[in-house]
């Protein structure tokens, strides 16, 4: 049988067998939006572990991490570290989060803003600024799909129709699933994608070179400075280190889809759980990261975004067609699952706070479901159109999610410690960091080698804070929430 | 109690942050891995470890 066949067929046997599974597991729940959106708040440890690792999960991780250990060495060491820095910070504020959500009955984090500043406008417009963020980053997911479907078919067949076909099966799966169903699907991709990359991250090294230590050694000889940052002010040396992991650490769970998972959660304690436990599992990274420097070990020269099918192409070139089939199998599941829960959030916060907040439309729950579910249908195909026409900018639109989704983290945040603050203070931050978060976006390094984007986050919080100085919020009390949310 | 708690838990993101540009360097080389990445990993496995105790503080606090 062809190669191309064979790892083919089982991508095919693994999307659709996952797909199975989860139906099978979500039958019998009644749908509404809280059960669509949120799971009806009924997540254990467990399902949220998994949902939450599914995030971590997503093609950037399974194919960006390697690339980033080909293309550029020791910067991608701040994949590792970002999440950790997140988990702790979100220790301390998400369980607060959650608990008001629980009170308050919030299901976004535009319904977050909206409750806590008391103000309407901000709420809708941050929705709508989530929602236009999101829908390029599925775009993201789909080119990790197209790089994974494009190695496993050996070049011989253009990938477009197959990963438009991927694509729709997943948006219709989780049409009818909601957050339930990916969550369970999250456990057979999760299982596959551990398998996979463990496999990746210690054979290949023994393979090739008998040791791990022998493959450092021998990328050490053919480039000394691949293991360390670069000087504090050069491009991607450790001033831009420090500044993107508190960056990105910072907007980790900012994105629509993380306020879903957050409340999804059964209890604060449920949530605060996993954040204590979620470090270990990051530690995982480290092997795709072995699996990215193997590949640049074994097959130098790959340029540019090649670097990002480093390891997959290594597996394609040594390897017989059932491996290619199965880590590319579980690749895609990391690509579709995370596009699945994303479009998910980006439909939720467009039903509930555009549509109801903004226009007084689908106020009841019957419509509101008809609506959330159109919508998922909808930013699926704007997902795939811009997919289709814009395939160049993508590398820009990965920055721009995160340094724009970032941008609301003094909001979220401060509105759980300061009183002063007023929606005028985050709504004119908020201005001003995704107005210098846009203006840099073609500069991977700003001044003194600092992430631009960590620029814009700083002045934000300060016109924030400046803003909440001069002028205080008028009615310091907000909506008090039981057992004090301070606690 | 809640400023110790804080204290605590910055501690890992110090070292995960601040703290590797001191740290810079591939040597001494740990089971042939570069020290680097070996600090960064163990910082990363004992997280838990510091967050546990912060939630211990709070139990007696």
């Amino acid at each position: 049988m062809k190669p191309e066949v064979v790892a083919l067929a089982i991508i095919a046997v693994i999307v659709l067998g996952t797909i199975a599974f989860a139906l099978s597991a979500v039958r019998r729940f009644r749908m509404n939006p809280h059960e669509y959106i949120v799971g009806s708040r009924s997540f254990g440890a467990l399902l949220l572990w998994i949902l939450l690792a599914g995030e971590i999960y997503t093609s950037f991780t399974f194919l960006g991490a390697a690339g980033w250990a080909y293309g550029k060495g020791a910067p991608a060491f701040y994949i590792l570290a970002y999440g950790t820095i997140a988990y702790t910070i979100g220790f301390f504020y998400l369980p607060l989060v959650w608990r008001i959500g629980k009170e308050r009955g919030l299901l976004t984090w535009p319904d977050y803003l909206i409750d806590r500043y008391g103000s309407k406008t901000l709420g809708v417009s941050v929705a709508i600024l989530q929602f236009f963020i999101t829908v390029p980053y599925v775009t993201l997911q789909l080119t990790g799909l197209q790089i994974l479907l494009t190695i496993a078919g050996y070049g011989r067949y253009n990938a477009t129709v197959a990963v438009s076909a991927a694509f729709i099966l997943i948006a219709l799966f989780v049409f009818t699933t909601g957050l339930r169903g990916a969550a369970w699907a999250s456990v057979v991709k999760d299982a596959l994608v551990l398998l996979a990359v463990i496999f990746a991250g210690t054979f290949l090294p023994l393979h090739f070179f008998g040791s791990t230590g022998a493959m450092f050694g021998h990328i050490l000889q053919a480039h000394p400075h691949w293991l360390t940052l670069a000087a504090p002010t050069a491009n991607y040396g450790s001033a831009w280190y420090v500044s993107t992991v508190l960056l990105t650490s910072i907007g980790f769970f900012m994105g629509p889809a993380n306020a879903q998972s957050i409340y999804s959660a059964r209890s604060a304690e449920t949530v605060r759980r996993n954040m204590m436990l979620m470090p270990l599992y990051q530690l995982v990274i480290i092997f795709v990261l072995l699996a990215g420097f193997t590949a640049l070990a074994v097959m130098p020269g790959l340029k540019g975004t090649q670097a990002d099918q480093s390891f997959v192409l290594l597996l394609q070139r040594y390897f017989p067609a059932w491996v290619v089939g199965v880590v590319a199998g579980a690749g895609c599941l990391a690509a579709l699952l995370p596009a699945s829960v994303l479009l998910l959030g980006a439909a939720s916060i467009f039903s509930k706070n555009v549509l109801t907040d903004a226009f007084g439309v689908a106020t009841t729950d019957r419509s509101r479901m008809i609506w959330t579910r159109a919508l998922v249908l909808i930013c699926a195909v704007l997902a795939l159109v811009l997919w289709i026409f814009a395939k160049t900018s993508l590398v820009d639109l990965l920055l721009f999610y995160y340094n724009g989704i970032t941008q609301l983290a003094p909001g979220v945040i401060l509105a759980l410690f300061w009183p002063r603050v007023s929606a005028w203070a985050v709504g004119a931050g908020l201005v001003v960091g995704e107005v210098l978060a846009a203006y840099t976006l073609h500069l991977s390094t700003g001044p003194f080698g600092i992430n631009p984007g960590f620029i814009a986050l700083l002045a934000n919080l300060a016109v924030c804070a400046g803003v909440a100085m001069f002028f205080p919020r008028r009615h310091l009390q907000r909506p008090q929430v039981e057992a004090g949310i301070t606690a | 109690m809640n400023v110790l708690r804080v204290l605590t838990a910055a501690v890992p993101v110090l070292m995960l942050s601040f703290a590797v540009p001191l740290l810079n360097r591939v040597e001494p080389r740990v089971f042939g891995f570069p020290f680097l990445l070996v600090w960064i990993a163990c910082w990363v496995a004992i997280t838990p470890l510091f967050l546990y105790f912060v939630q211990r503080l709070e139990r007696k606090a």
